[in-house]
């Protein structure tokens, strides 16, 4: 038996909507073209593309909730369509937004109802509500109806709705939609240390900044289709997009401006000039490769005195869009 | 029933918060209405007396205690129908069908779960319309109460049984209104709630024949009315939960696909 999830070849066709004495338009493009991708077990795997790229329907069909059209995919060598009962017991899904939880009961009476659903033994049920309720911050609002809870709160009572069942895989998509900032930090952390006890976990998220804190891996679709998978580190240096280092003289120098030339002449860097907000003079070279040690190196045997130095290396956002402009 | 018993839970602690009034007052007003009606049509039109065709085909001269019962029966029929076959279109609604679905508990304990809820609230409100009916004047002597309560449980199977297939087209097409109105009116007209089903042309009485309620009223009917014992009802309890248990049956087979189509229409991205 497999560990992890599993896809091969995972294709979602949606049938047109039939209307009533019109003729059936033809088909639609895949939501979901062929796609095989692999979750492991004990990390965080990201799942990254432009709205409409397939990832809540790829989702979707890994929760169960969908069928493929054609394609398989498993969990820990369990069918999705075969098994879809064993695999909800394994698995469970965070969407963003405040829903899945019902309004007209407290929070704890939605974490003692899920717990039911899920068949989790009282004894267990009971410790893990309250750690959960403590876990999601939301100890002392647990006697009170959702229906008063903020979004945030909904959504913290989603997250623990999500985890009633002590997943082993965990499919997130977009879980900290609409949460304020530390909270959606405090779940960036609960996420890692879930990957850390060995849950497999699967993130989408449009924030990716948080998928380039979080993942080891990640796929990228476009269309329903793979357009590129590895770590955030390999995504981003396969695009080749430039760095930018930003040096600020104390005093302008121009000898060592003329050497900046040169430098960058001689590398094919993009370079330009022009002050701080003080005043200062200030160059800034982009290049694929990081030139910060170059130019510091430039500058200061060309007589030049260095006020500061920065390097922005580009990000997985970079990459992405990058990506999606190909 | 590690399933059924929480939601029973669940929904009654939701009744109790939020119980709906409007639909409460609206229900008993229709099942006071109709046997309030029937009382002055009967006594100001008919003298007190049935024509010789109701009496034929009713098999009553008693007009006021055939219409309390069918009147309490379609008025537990519509109630049970909107709780049950209308569970799955409200978590939908209400954003939980996902999570519902997510979850490995089977649909039937669930259904079964809101369908107790349900039972327990309607016989609530159909004994406010009988205590009226009574008071009026309308005598329901049921001698044997076995009867009676096989007759009650087989009209539950089948109205239970009706409402999964209809929760299952309710979600696939993502309407409820014209859905249940549908049944209700094919209901009233055509299992003899209010007038014997042999009043209605062949074509029309077959087709009631088809719905588990007509059987059940007739049950219900010899139960109340008639000194019926068990055994005597006993061919048409057996209709009336078979004829349910089909219709359950078909539900169940029809409720995976509907889920599947009622999510994908929730959005794909």
């Amino acid at each position: 038996m497999s560990a992890g999830i599993v896809t091969h070849g995972l294709t979602k066709v949606f049938p047109p909507p039939s209307r009533l004495f019109r003729k059936r338009p033809p088909a639609p493009a895949p939501a979901v073209d062929g796609l095989s991708l692999a979750i492991p077990p004990g990390a965080v795997t990201g799942l990254l593309g432009l709205n409409g790229a397939g990832k809540t329907t790829t989702i979707k069909m890994l929760a169960t909730l969908l069928r493929p059209t054609t394609g398989t995919a498993t969990v820990d060598g369990l069918d999705v369509v075969r098994d879809a009962r064993e695999v909800r017991r394994r698995i469970n899904l965070i969407a963003g937004g405040e829903r899945m939880v019902y309004a007209r009961m407290t929070g704890r009476e939605n974490l003692w109802y899920f717990g039911q659903l899920y068949d989790v033994p009282r004894a267990v049920l009971k410790r893990r509500i309250d750690e959960l309720l403590d876990l999601v911050g939301l100890r002392e609002a647990a006697g009170t109806l959702v229906e008063r809870y903020s979004r945030g709160m909904r959504q913290r009572l989603s997250i623990a709705r999500g985890l009633i069942n002590a997943p082993a895989y965990l499919l997130l998509d977009e879980p900290t939609l609409g949460l304020d900032a530390p909270i959606a930090r405090d779940l960036r952390g609960v996420v890692a240390d879930l990957a850390e006890s060995g849950v497999g976990v699967l993130l989408t998220s449009h924030y990716l900044a948080e998928v380039e804190q979080l993942c080891r891996h990640v796929h990228v679709i476009d269309r329903g289709s793979l357009v590129a998978a590895g770590s955030p580190a390999q995504l981003t240096a396969g695009t080749r997009l430039p760095y930018s280092v930003e040096l600020t003289l104390t005093a302008p120098a121009p000898d060592a401006t003329k050497a900046v030339e040169e430098l960058a002449a001689r590398a094919g860097a993009e370079v330009r000039h022009d002050t701080d907000p003080e005043g200062r003079p200030r160059v800034t070279l982009r290049h694929p490769d990081d030139l910060a040690g170059e130019l510091t190196t430039t500058v200061v045997r060309a007589g030049g005195a260095i006020a500061r130095v920065e390097v922005a290396p580009p990000t997985l956002e970079d990459a992405i869009l990058a990506m999606a402009a190909r | 029933m590690p399933t059924a018993l929480p939601t029973m839970r669940r929904n009654w602690l939701v009744t109790l918060r939020a119980y709906p009034w409007t639909y409460f007052i609206g229900t008993v007003a229709t099942g006071v209405l109709t046997v309030g009606l029937a009382y002055l049509a009967f006594h100001a039109i008919g003298g007190g007396q049935v024509s010789a065709g109701f009496l034929a085909d009713g098999g009553t001269g008693d007009y006021l205690g055939y219409v309390t019962v069918g009147a309490a029966a379609l008025m537990f029929a519509t109630r049970m129908v909107l709780w049950v076959a209308k569970a799955q279109i409200t978590e939908q609604r209400e954003g939980t069908l996902e999570s519902q679905l997510l979850a490995p508990a089977r649909r039937l304990p669930y259904l079964v779960g809101v369908g107790l809820q349900a039972f327990t609230t309607t016989v609530a409100e159909v004994a406010v319309m009988l205590a009226f009916a009574i008071a009026i004047g309308v005598r329901l002597p049921a001698p044997d109460p076995l009867a009676l309560l096989c007759a009650i449980a087989a009209v539950g199977v089948a109205v239970f049984g009706l409402s999964v297939p209809l929760s299952a087209i309710m979600i696939t097409v993502g309407e409820a209104h014209i859905t249940q109105n549908t049944l209700f009116v094919g209901m009233a007209l055509l299992c003899g709630f209010t007038f014997p089903p042999a009043m209605l042309p062949d074509p029309l009485r077959w087709l009631g024949e088809a719905l588990p309620l007509t059987s059940g009223l007739r049950a219900l009917r010899d139960a109340a009315l008639h000194h019926a014992p068990v055994g005597a009802v006993l061919p048409d309890l057996l209709i009336c939960a078979g004829l349910g248990a089909v219709y359950l049956a078909a539900g169940l087979r029809l409720l995976g696909p509907a889920e599947r189509i009622a999510v994908q229409r929730g959005g794909a991205a």
